[in-house]
């Protein structure tokens, strides 16, 4: 039996481990239910555990593959699912009130093709109020603390997914994102959070409300850019229950991981978000582009004409499209929202049809200005929140401190969180978050790979290349004295 | 703007007091001015971004060959 270090398995390593038979699927399942008990008090990662699920799982993965009926890579490989994807039999809450006791008589076909795989679910995690915020802080459930420093916020809405891999309370998690859910966490907590494309993967099973039904992706939280590619593969593809899922043909994804990047082009994204950048998440970008610069890639500056308009035409959009959804509770259930978000909710009805429709006429200028951008280079670089994780006392208040600066964390443009990853739900472009720097005071930075419609592969390419450059990817956040 | 938040208070029996709505009505009027610009867009001959998928799961019917 090889020994086991959790906080140091990838999925690609753990899966040739487990093919050989020289890792048990029922050992590490024990050995992550162990780590989850007795870090997720602190960390509040984990909203329900599903524990006999895991182990029966576990137990059937180990007798296929003693009997040679190994599955692929995620075959015993320990997940976690944001609380807004059905699962059958468990509660799932969409960090609701109002979903406090649903239990789904189906899974979301994100988490059957899990199964498929022979992945093995061990729970499911905190989440923001309907998946509507993007600090962590739930008025129901509790606050799920950022694994860095326990003071601060993992992100949201998918920050139990995020904080879990970080924390190595599971190796991967299916989360959502409708304005940068899993892209926020993933930076905020130090990990890899891919937002495929549009319909790339079926959002079957995830919760009606939990994002619009144009900008709402599902998407995948990781370790490693390598390990994303490989969940990815279990999980994206046509899926006859979602009308809006892709029919483009799935590639193999891990393909041109390791594939030398020397002569692609990557654009460096100017836009409003410029000034809300901090010096320190700013300075991180910059060293990033140096390290691709030392992979042989050339760097460019792209703009996007209409960019200044993205806030207007994200919030036109989710928040009409949401609307759709909410009706019915607003007119039975309207206390059982959080008041913030009944507030939100309620403003949202006063949206006019004409501004949704000229929203969508917008965002098809935009969607051209960015296929123009990326007829120039392979993929598109952006920082993926314009600060480092703010402090939970901070996002309670409302305003956090930005280079001697206060910033009201909700403004007219939308959520100052979401800023820098709104341009890709409003395309449906895929964007992947990586770790491109800690600040002075040891906290993670992210970095966002864009790529054309579908090219998750080259997104994959230049992200590998640059994680496996610049050894981000190493650092484990401080839970020694959590552990003991 | 406070109005029609008292319209949709009515119609919807959320409860709202007066501060509450205050508060909806700002909220709101932010959301008029970041949308404002929207309409000074040139958007000539530019349709709306609709995505209208087809279903190529329902079996394609032929009469051919049919009893």
């Amino acid at each position: 039996m090889t020994p086991v270090a959790l906080e140091e398995l990838t999925i690609a390593d753990t899966a040739r481990w487990i093919r050989k038979r020289e890792l048990s699927p029922v050992k590490l399942a024990e050995l992550y239910l162990e780590r989850i008990e007795t870090l997720n008090p602190a960390l509040n990662a984990y909203l329900t555990l599903t524990k006999d699920q895991a182990l029966t799982a576990a137990r059937a993965a180990e007798r296929e593959i003693r009997r040679g009926k190994y599955r692929g890579p995620l075959h015993g490989i320990p997940f976690s699912i944001k609380d807004n994807l059905a699962m059958r039999g468990v509660r799932t809450t969409a960090g609701s009130k109002i979903l406090a006791e649903w239990v789904p008589d189906f899974d979301a076909t994100a988490v059957t093709r899990l199964r498929e795989s022979g992945a093995v679910i061990l729970g499911k995690t905190h989440m923001h109020e309907w998946a509507k915020g993007s600090h962590g802080i739930n008025p129901f459930y509790g606050t799920t603390h950022n694994p860095w420093d326990l003071k601060r916020v993992p992100g949201g809405s998918s920050g139990g997914s995020a904080v879990a891999v970080a924390a190595s309370l599971c190796m991967a998690s299916i989360g959502t994102d409708s304005a940068g859910s899993i892209r926020n966490p993933a930076s905020l907590c130090g990990v890899v959070g891919l937002k495929p494309t549009y319909g790339r993967v079926s959002t079957f099973g995830g919760v009606p409300g939990t994002g619009g039904h144009s900008t709402n992706h599902f998407g995948i939280l990781t370790k490693t850019v390598e390990d994303c590619a490989l969940v990815l593969q279990a999980i994206a593809g046509r899926d006859p229950k979602d009308a809006l899922s892709a029919e483009a043909p799935v590639p193999r994804y891990a393909r041109r991981i390791g594939k030398e990047v020397r002569g692609l082009k990557a654009g460096l994204l100017r836009g409003y978000f410029d000034d809300d950048v901090v010096d320190e998440v700013r300075g991180a970008l910059g060293e990033a582009a140096k390290t691709f610069k030392s992979l042989g890639m050339k760097i460019e500056e792209v703009s996007i004409p209409h960019l200044h308009l993205i806030p207007a035409v994200q919030t036109a959009t989710s928040r009409s499209e949401g609307m759709s959804d909410h009706e019915i509770y607003l007119r039975t259930r309207p206390r059982d929202y959080s008041p913030g978000l009944l507030y939100s909710q309620i403003a949202g009805l006063l949206i006019p049809a004409s501004v949704f429709v000229t929203a969508q006429r917008v965002r098809r200028l935009i969607c051209e200005e960015f296929e123009q951008a990326l007829e120039k280079v392979d993929v598109i670089i952006a920082p993926t929140v314009p600060v480092p994780a703010p402090t939970i006392e901070e996002c309670r208040k409302g305003y956090l401190e930005r280079d001697g600066r206060r910033t009201a964390l909700q403004d007219a443009r939308g959520n100052f969180l979401m800023l820098c990853t709104i341009p890709f739900n409003v395309t449906g472009l895929p964007s992947i978050s990586v770790p491109c720097g800690f600040t002075a005071t040891g906290l993670p930075v992210g970095m966002q790979v864009v790529g054309g419609p579908f090219q998750e592969e080259v997104v994959f390419q230049v992200a590998h290349a640059f994680e496996r450059k610049a050894g981000w990817y190493k650092k484990r956040p401080p839970l020694a004295e959590l552990e003991r | 703007m406070k109005d029609q938040v008292r319209r949709l208070d009515a119609e919807y029996g959320f409860g709202l007091t007066e501060e509450e709505i205050e508060l909806i009505a700002k909220q709101a009027e932010a959301a008029n001015r970041l949308f404002k610009p929207l309409f000074e867009v040139d958007l000539t001959g530019v349709m709306p971004l609709m995505k209208v998928d087809r279903r190529p799961d329902a079996p394609a019917k032929s009469k051919k060959g049919r009893k």
